[in-house]
């Protein structure tokens, strides 16, 4: 007797657990992609100001934010790297609203010796050992540096030096370490002191790669937390949000 | 879809467990019958790659490694090694990650020998090499196997350090775990289930060998 009513008390309290939403109603979960890390912590910070609606931020990269998304994650707005992935949840019928567009991401070389002024043909350098970009097959910054490689053909005789970071975050810090002397980064993460203090970036002239269109988009299918979410779409697109963008190295539709 | 991570991660595990039971059998040696003061200390170090996140390995092995550092300088300049996304580099921060699991089953291997046995080859003037060679060598080969077996599973299995130094290159430092990492976050669930398989299948093999040989299941095939 006494094990019954002490699994009955059991599953009282998990189901107490389970539904008690209270603290959590005035939250949003944005999963955002790592190239963002900087400047969405500013527009957050605004957003809460103005609507008293908390954030939570998940920071990874786009793929596998996108890929818990997928699997149920309980994220309310996905602000990814590319149009891509938003896109594709979009048409699986995980979004209520097509994506949209909500800034441009240009792509920089990065040098972490604060002494040199990176250059494309450095690249060639025996000095030069490794050479960081993120993924291509899943960051967007990533294909994008492949895009320059084979835009000033150079691609063939660099490949055997260029290693991998997952997402734009560790390939910061493959360079940031030393571990990597040059680098291919977003421009909206060189402006952190530990990357401005030690290095120095060249901006790439934005004719040799596929513009980095990052595309925002709500996820999950009640509605409820919909009008959340929409708020913080809303913002995104707001002229305040647009400016910090804008200081943070993106170009945005004006 | 190809078999190169996974044949990399069998090659990086084979070469890591190789190096590491050269070098555990005089260590664990050395902790079981050694009374020396810093013996507790090198046993909580060998013991360390057991409690702390591998993250804490990549971390600190990163930033040793490069080449804007002490160590990682002097290496590319005297030796011209980099360890840093290279194969000896993940070999290294291996031995390191995997040594608990080669030293700790060697350890009780040689600390369960009865001393009777020890003291016996010492009084027919057997010298301390001999003694290893031919006496408990051989009576702690359950103990050499389990050791073996575990750090090559072990070393399979790796892949927060191989994430934070590897630097994900083909043929070089992606490695099967790394590869499946990559593919489910490209959504390639295909590709991811394909790796995941093959790991899951010969790991698996490994350690049912183990378990029948130390458990005495295959005695009646061979003696």
């Amino acid at each position: 007797m006494f094990r019954i009513s002490y699994l009955l008390w059991v599953l009282l309290l998990f189901s107490q657990l389970g539904c008690n939403p209270s603290s959590k109603s005035q939250r949003l979960t944005l999963a955002v992609s790592s190239n963002m890390q900087f400047s969405i912590e500013e527009i957050a910070a605004r957003f809460t100001a103005t609507t008293g609606i908390e954030c939570d931020l998940v920071v990874a990269s786009s793929g596998k934010l996108t890929a818990q998304i997928m699997e149920g994650a309980p994220f309310d707005v996905l602000l990814s790297a590319d149009m891509k992935y938003p896109q594709m949840l979009f048409q699986n019928g995980m979004a209520p609203a097509a994506p949209k567009v909500y800034a441009y991401g240009q792509l920089v070389l990065y040098s972490p010796n604060a002494n040199t002024d990176p250059k494309m043909e450095m690249l060639l350098k025996d000095s030069i050992v490794h050479i960081a970009l993120a993924n291509p097959k899943t960051a967007p910054y990533g294909s994008a540096a492949m895009e320059v490689l084979e835009h000033h053909a150079m691609l063939d005789s660099v490949r055997h030096k260029l290693v991998y970071g997952e997402n734009v975050s560790q390939t910061n810090q493959f360079m940031v370490t030393g571990a990597a002397q040059i680098g291919f980064t977003a421009k909206s993460t060189v402006f952190t002191p530990s990357m401005a203090n030690q290095g120095n970036w060249l901006a790439l002239d934005s004719n040799s790669y596929t513009p980095i269109a990052q595309g925002i988009v709500m996820v999950g299918t009640k509605t409820k937390e919909h009008q959340k979410a929409e708020a913080f779409y809303n913002f995104i697109f707001s002229d305040e949000s647009q400016k910090i963008l804008k200081k943070y190295g993106y170009s945005v539709n004006e | 879809m190809s078999w190169e991570p996974l044949i990399l991660t069998f090659k990086l595990a084979l070469v890591t467990t190789l190096i590491l039971l050269v070098l555990s059998i005089p260590l664990s040696y050395w902790l079981a019958y050694s009374k020396a003061r810093a013996k507790p200390i090198i046993q909580t170090l060998v013991s360390m790659p057991l409690v702390l996140p591998p993250t804490v390995l990549g971390f600190y092995f990163l930033i040793a490694f490069s080449p804007n550092n002490a160590l990682g300088g002097w290496l590319s300049e005297t030796l011209g090694i980099q360890l840093v996304f290279s194969f000896p580099g993940l070999v290294l921060a291996s031995m390191l990650y995997s040594l608990p699991f080669m030293v700790h089953p060697i350890l009780s291997g040689f600390t369960g020998i009865h001393t009777s046995l020890r003291e016996a080859a010492v009084l027919m003037g057997k010298s301390k090499f001999e003694i290893l060679l031919h006496v408990l060598l051989p009576n702690i080969k359950p103990a050499l196997l389990t050791g073996t077996v575990l750090s090559f599973a072990h070393t399979v299995g790796e892949f927060g350090v191989v994430l934070m130094i590897g630097g994900n290159i083909p043929g070089k430092t992606k490695v099967a775990s790394i590869a499946i990492y990559d593919e489910v976050e490209a959504l390639n669930y295909g590709a991811a289930n394909f790796y995941s398989l093959v790991l899951f299948a010969i790991t698996f093999c490994i350690l049912l060998t183990v378990y029948l040989i130390n458990g005495g299941y295959l005695k009646k095939f061979w003696k």
